[in-house]
């Protein structure tokens, strides 16, 4: 039998085959239509092989069973199919739907709003044929293509109901007695009662029950008696479907299989089904099978949106508060009903989500996109398991390709992108590169179609065909009609007849700036970017560019009122008349929300790259903050100057929350429409709801950008909040965004990972300092980088001192892990685990009041050496002369070229003596302060080594400062003494000492260098101070606290140009970012961050566009500290955020088990 | 645990530069561990015997004082008939700016000098008190019967 060739001519819900089977040969009658072989098989097998068969490929195996029983075949004869079969259509895509016939009498589905007059009057017309359309002509006899063509959805003819595809129930059931009901091959009507009340369902179980019995009794009698009941169903519950005749009476019901899906569809009026009888007994009896065909029809209805109604703003708060509202609750029904729907008549997608296609290509690539997700897994779990250094190495290999993998279409075409000259009141020169981006984000901004040309179906869409309809005889077959495709999103149910293009609908996009790392050690690759600022990657000078050469369009100009991206007026707002200037005049104005460390440089640059008095620039921070309007308004008219505000994210979060509270005036930095605005360091807002995003959130612009160097810091999430400052739909709408992207992600579908695709190849522009121009040069050149871990030891009283607060943070932990309390004291294990990052820095960092004295020195302790000569010979001439006092005279005196001495502790040259103010007597730093503490241990009084004069004390000391005698220096620095004696007033710590020898010996090497010091932690900041100006190098400082002048001061300071050393200390979170410090070649990084992106983030402040130099980074490491368990982690979460394929980063949980896990690294033995 | 620079300076100075009447010399399986000879000196009971001692620099040395004891039996009233030594710089008067040749030195002051006021071997302390000439007589004998 070529059966087992055959598709399945009728299609079974699923569970009722499985009831068929094993009822043996009854269950082969139905399936009997395949003996119209002979005709069918012929048209049908050359299709099976392309077809979209797969789905088709269960029912078969029904038909090779059911195939072996010759005689149940038999039947068959009368039973309607054979017509159905007769008409093939050429459209392998169509086949399985199309094989079914229907003699169909369409019977209008009920709809509820029906009454049964009109259903029955519908009925009993035979043919499908309802609706007058413009289609109307082929469709209803049976010509297969009677689709609708594209164009309809978009016109506004009427959209005929569809054929879609044909269902077989079998077990439908009867639930009168009776003769005269109905007859095989007679019209059925397919009812849903009104939703008015609700009934219980009240045999769902029993009819199922008696389905088996029923079919054997195969009674007769009950065709000819209508029994109508209505049952009243209620809409979640009662899912009752009738089955009336042609007369309107009421016979039977579908099977509750089939029924809530039935019953949704109908009651949601998206789709009609026309039902024919296909088998019954000539006598009905309560509970008999009943074997009925349904031959679906979409409605236009359902290729609206449904959620079109609805104010997204509704929406989009029921969605965030987490709560399915009725209508979410109607939209999840839809689509569930709707994907049952298209799973029983086996329509698969052609393209798009869900569609497994043929083409190697494709499936290679997902294949590897679902390599991804499931080595991802492999990956964490060998890091759980502790086996770090391969577990590294996997990690490496994957994030390169993941990190291609999600890139790849956002790149694609790049390098052949074109390029664009900036407007000649530009005045800098553009690298290829960044005309390639002034092009790809004028073409954004003007609306043209995005430079790459992105034609890509909407990520969440699948593509479908409609089947041809069985064709009824004589009918010919239209070989040459195009298939109609429509559109379906299976994750929403909406049913499109358009094409849904992954389009954009914002004016704006993201950069974004990558910087693949290969040097650094631990952090290695990835993901972060850089934004760089001028002497980056030219961001600014792009931005300037983009400025400078799109100004506002006429299309600005012409719409009055904000285009779809204005946001909702808040409803203290609605009231309140606009501002007339916002009515009048089109936005003009750029606004630029940068960190306020990159404020200056922003007006900087933008007065830089322009022709004088072409772009006005106006910082809007601090004090002068009132100017906007007159800065925006005042000389418009007069004045062709662009208009650029430049303004911090902390400016525009207070002003919001200025706004938000009731009564006063909305800020104006919200009332004005901009034509642009540009969020610098756009990442600042990651979390959605942050003062900070909903204060971009609110502003209100034509165009829209996002500057940033991680879009994705560490969860996709982070993505969301660009989206949404971006207005880019549907990803700005949460729900969407989540259930979409997040969800299925850690679902580990692949197909989360595409979407991010997708959306990033419209919106994003990527550009990494490795990445190669249109000449396959790189388009950016930078020094090598060579990054050194310095691993140190503590001293034994910072061990003690570290250790004491490890063990008990580490038994806070064990008990709390052990009474599975670790989420709900997160943030008192963090305080640990911070106390504990304190205490590798230095011991007073956590250490009480009492032992602040190291912290208290102010000045550098210095003292000056005549001044304790001038103090001694006093003392001697007051007592007539002690030796004692001569000698000291005489240490003092000798002290500038005294040849190194022996330390009488360690018998070795002093390399730091430090002088015993009593007595004058010598030792070492280190050997005094240890000779100190052993008799402060013993509780001995601390005496001179030497001479037993004591007691002494620690602060006492004098620590004799010689300067290197350097030639080229000695000249400048002739007016300082050459020996200095400083006060032993400051405690220093191992990673202080550490810093002070790096920076001594730098000296040595190199008299003018430049160093950038980096530590998150202002407190140790404050000591690196202290220490650094005891040891007298010119420093700078650089953090969060200060304000912008300081700060500017500070960097100018620092880039000057002068013939001595200089260190600038930044606080990591202050200047990390942005900051240009090409002018130095030397980082050192004092502890380590959890993500090793905002190190490197940091690092690239110096190594960067610009940096002529090689750039040396050291990084200081406590051995056997909490600092290497970081660095362990700090792998893990390259891992993640690189591609962030993590299964396990809870979106928005703090506690998430990745949180968890990375805790017990931290307390876990080694 | 490799040995501090201190010990191994001090211990090429003692070979190099000796003290007069003092002999040390390290073990050469523990370096730590010297084998001392002192002169008696002159003038005193001890002369021309050569006394045996031996020296152990602790773990904490610089910071904690040697170990030092006599092998040979002395009849001093600082030294009890273990050898052990009552001498200041030896317990709570340690500097760590003393060294081993300065101890030795010491100890060598110690013999010229007896003080049974601070005794350790309380008989010999009060012998030397109630008769300093008789003690010192045994303290010859001794010498040379022992020390030599």
């Amino acid at each position: 039998m070529s059966l087992s060739r055959t598709r399945p001519c009728l299609t079974l819900t699923q569970p009722t085959m499985d009831d068929e089977l094993s009822d043996g040969p009854p269950s082969g009658l139905f399936f009997a239509g395949s003996d119209d072989e002979d005709e069918d098989v012929a048209m049908e097998r050359p299709e099976s092989p392309t077809g979209p068969t797969s789905g088709a490929s269960s029912p078969p195996s029904l038909f090779i069973q059911d195939s072996d029983d010759d005689e149940p075949m038999e039947p068959i004869e009368h039973s309607p199919l054979p017509h159905k079969r007769k008409i093939i259509i050429p459209d392998d895509v169509l086949d399985e739907a199309l094989e079914l016939p229907s003699a169909g009498p369409s019977s209008r589905h009920s709809s509820s709003s029906r009454t049964l007059d009109e259903v029955s009057k519908k009925s009993a017309s035979p043919t499908p044929k309802s609706k007058p359309s413009k289609k109307s002509d082929s469709r209803p006899p049976a010509k297969k293509r009677r689709i609708s063509p594209p164009a309809a959805s978009s016109t506004p003819l009427p959209f005929p109901p569809t054929y879609l595809g044909e269902i077989l129930i079998p077990n439908a059931w009867s639930n009168v007695s009776g003769k005269g009901y109905i007859k095989c091959n007679d019209p059925i009507q397919i009812h849903r009662d009104e939703q008015v009340e609700s009934k219980p369902g009240p045999s769902k179980s029993a009819a199922n029950g008696k389905k088996g019995d029923g079919k054997k009794q195969m009674s007769l009698t009950a065709m000819l008696k209508p029994l109508p009941s209505k049952a009243k169903k209620k809409v979640k519950t009662d899912s009752i479907v009738r089955i009336l005749n042609s007369r309107g009476t009421e016979f039977g019901r579908l099977p509750t299989d089939v029924s809530w899906w039935v019953a949704k569809l109908l009651d949601l009026g998206i789709v009609e089904f026309r039902g024919t009888m296909t088998d019954c007994p000539d006598k009905l009896t309560t509970g008999v099978s009943l074997f009925v065909t349904l031959q679906v029809y979409i409605l236009a209805s359902a290729f609206k949106s449904p959620t079109l109604n609805q104010t997204d703003d509704t929406r989009n708060t029921m969605f965030n508060e987490g709560q399915e509202t009725l209508d979410e609750k109607t939209l999840r029904e839809r689509k569930e009903s709707v994907l049952k729907l298209f799973e029983v008549i086996e329509l698969k997608p052609q393209a798009g989500a869900n569609f497994r296609g043929p083409q190697a290509e494709e499936k290679v690539h997902e294949e590897a996109l679902k390599r991804l997700a499931k080595r991802k897994v492999k990956t964490v779990t060998e890091i759980v398991g502790d086996n770090e250094e391969i577990e590294v190495d996997d990690a490496e290999d994957l994030s390169k390709n993941e990190i291609d993998t999600i890139y790849k279409r956002a790149q694609h075409n790049d390098r052949t992108m074109g390029l664009m000259e900036p407007a000649d009141t530009f005045t800098l020169t553009l690298r290829g590169y960044q005309k390639q981006a002034l092009l790809w984000m004028h073409s954004l901004e003007s609306g043209k179609m995005d430079a790459r040309e992105a034609t890509s179906m909407h990520p969440l869409w699948s593509q479908y065909f409609f089947p041809e309809k069985p064709v009824m005889d004589g009918n010919a077959i239209d070989l040459t009609a195009d298939d109609k495709p429509f559109y379906m999103n299976p994750y929403s149910g909406e049913m499109s007849l358009d094409f849904p293009k992954a389009e954009r609908k914002c004016k704006g996009g993201i950069l974004a700036y990558f910087f693949l790392y290969d040097v650094l050690v631990h952090t290695n690759l990835a993901f972060h970017a850089l934004s760089s600022a001028e002497m980056g990657m030219g961001k600014t000078i792009m931005l300037s560019a983009l400025i400078h050469t799109s100004p506002p369009s006429e299309e600005d100009a012409d719409s009055t009122a904000a285009p779809g991206k204005s946001r909702q007026l808040k409803l203290n707002n609605a009231f309140r008349p606009a501002p007339q200037r916002k009515t009048k005049k089109s936005p003009s104005a750029t606004l630029i929300v940068a960190p306020t460390s990159l404020l200056a440089q922003w007006s900087e640059e933008l007065q830089r790259s322009s022709k004088p008095g072409t772009v006005k620039t106006l910082v809007w921070h601090g004090q002068n903050r009132l100017d906007l309007e007159a800065a925006i308004e005042d000389d418009r008219d007069d004045d062709k100057s662009i208009k650029v505000i430049i303004t911090s994210y902390g400016v525009l979060a207070s002003e919001h929350a200025k706004s938000e509270k009731a009564g006063s005036s909305r800020s104006l930095v919200f009332e004005i429409e901009w034509l642009r605005v540009v969020l610098d360091e756009a990442h600042s807002c990651k979390s959605r709801s942050s003062k900070t995003a909903k204060a971009v959130y609110a502003l209100q612009a034509r165009r829209r950008w996002a500057v940033t160097g991680t879009p994705i810091v560490n969860k996709l999430e982070d993505l969301y909040s660009l989206l949404k400052f971006l207005d880019f739909r549907p990803w700005s709408d949460f729900a969407f965004f989540r259930s979409f992207i997040t969800l299925p992600f850690l679902a580990r579908d692949p197909k989360a990972i595409e979407i991010v695709q997708v959306i990033l190849e419209s919106i994003l522009l990527r550009r990494e300092k490795n990445m190669r121009d249109t000449d396959g040069n790189k388009i950016v050149e930078l020094p090598t980088k060579e990054v050194v871990v310095e691993n140190l030891e503590f001293s034994p009283l910072e061990r003690k001192i570290y250790d004491q607060i490890y063990i008990s943070a580490k038994r806070d932990f064990e008990r709390l892990n052990a009474k599975g309390l670790v989420s709900r004291n997160y943030t008192h294990i963090l305080a640990m685990l911070m106390r504990l990052r304190r205490a590798v820095l230095h011991p007073s960092l956590v250490l009480t009041a009492d032992d602040e004295r190291a912290l208290s020195s102010d000045g550098d302790g210095a003292v000056d050496v005549n001044d304790m000569i001038r103090r001694f010979a006093e003392a001697e001439s007051a007592s007539e002369g002690s030796s004692k006092n001569t000698f000291a005279e005489d240490v003092l005196a000798n002290l500038a070229d005294a040849e190194a001495e022996e330390c009488p502790i360690c018998l070795d040259v002093m390399e730091t003596p430090m002088i015993i103010p009593g007595c004058m007597h010598q030792c070492c730093k280190d050997c005094i302060l240890a000779h100190l503490a052993t008799c402060e241990e013993r509780h001995e009084e601390s005496r001179c080594p030497t001479c037993s004069q004591g007691p002494i004390i620690a602060s006492d000391l004098l620590e004799v400062v010689r300067r290197k005698k350097n030639p080229e220096i000695s000249s400048s620095q002739a007016s300082q003494p050459e020996v200095t004696l400083r006060r032993n007033d400051f405690m220093s710590s191992t990673k202080l000492q550490a810093l002070v020898k790096n920076l001594h010996r730098l000296r040595d090497q190199d008299p003018c260098f430049r160093a950038v010091v980096f530590s998150q932690f202002t407190s140790f900041l404050d000591l690196i101070e202290v220490v650094l100006k005891r040891e007298r190098f010119e420093q700078y400082r650089f953090d969060g606290s200060m304000d912008i002048k300081k700060k500017n001061a500070a960097v100018n300071g620092f880039r000057e140009p002068s013939r001595k050393p200089k260190v600038l200390i930044i606080s990591l979170k202050a200047g990390g970012v942005g900051l240009n410090l090409t002018t130095a070649n030397h980082v050192f990084m004092m502890d380590c961050w959890w993500n090793a992106a905002t190190e490197n983030q940091a690092i690239d402040r110096v190594h960067r566009i610009g940096q002529d130099k090689t750039v040396y980074v050291k990084h200081f490491i406590i051995a056997n500290t909490i600092e290497g368990r970081i660095l362990q982690i700090q792998k893990r979460k390259t891992a993640i955020v690189k591609e962030a394929f993590r299964g396990t980063q809870a979106p928005g949980a703090s506690t998430d088990p990745e949180s968890i896990e990375n805790l017990k690294i931290m307390f876990g033995d080694d | 645990m490799s040995l501090p620079k201190r010990i191994i300076k001090e211990t090429e100075r003692l070979v190099a530069d000796p003290a007069p009447g003092i002999t040390a010399l390290p073990h050469e399986d523990n370096l730590r561990y010297f084998d001392v000879t002192i002169e008696g000196p002159g003038g005193s009971p001890f002369q021309h015997g050569i006394f045996k001692l031996e020296l152990f620099l602790p773990e904490e040395y610089p910071m904690a004082p040697p170990k030092v004891r006599f092998l040979t039996k002395i009849y001093h009233p600082n030294i009890d008939k273990l050898g052990r030594i009552c001498l200041d710089i030896l317990k709570d008067k340690w500097s760590p700016a003393l060294q081993i040749r300065t101890v030795l030195l010491s100890i060598q002051a110690l013999l010229s000098a007896p003080n049974p006021d601070d005794p350790l071997a309380t008989d010999v302390a009060k012998h030397y008190k109630e008769n300093e000439a008789d003690a010192q007589r045994v303290s010859q004998e001794w010498t040379q019967k022992y020390a030599n």
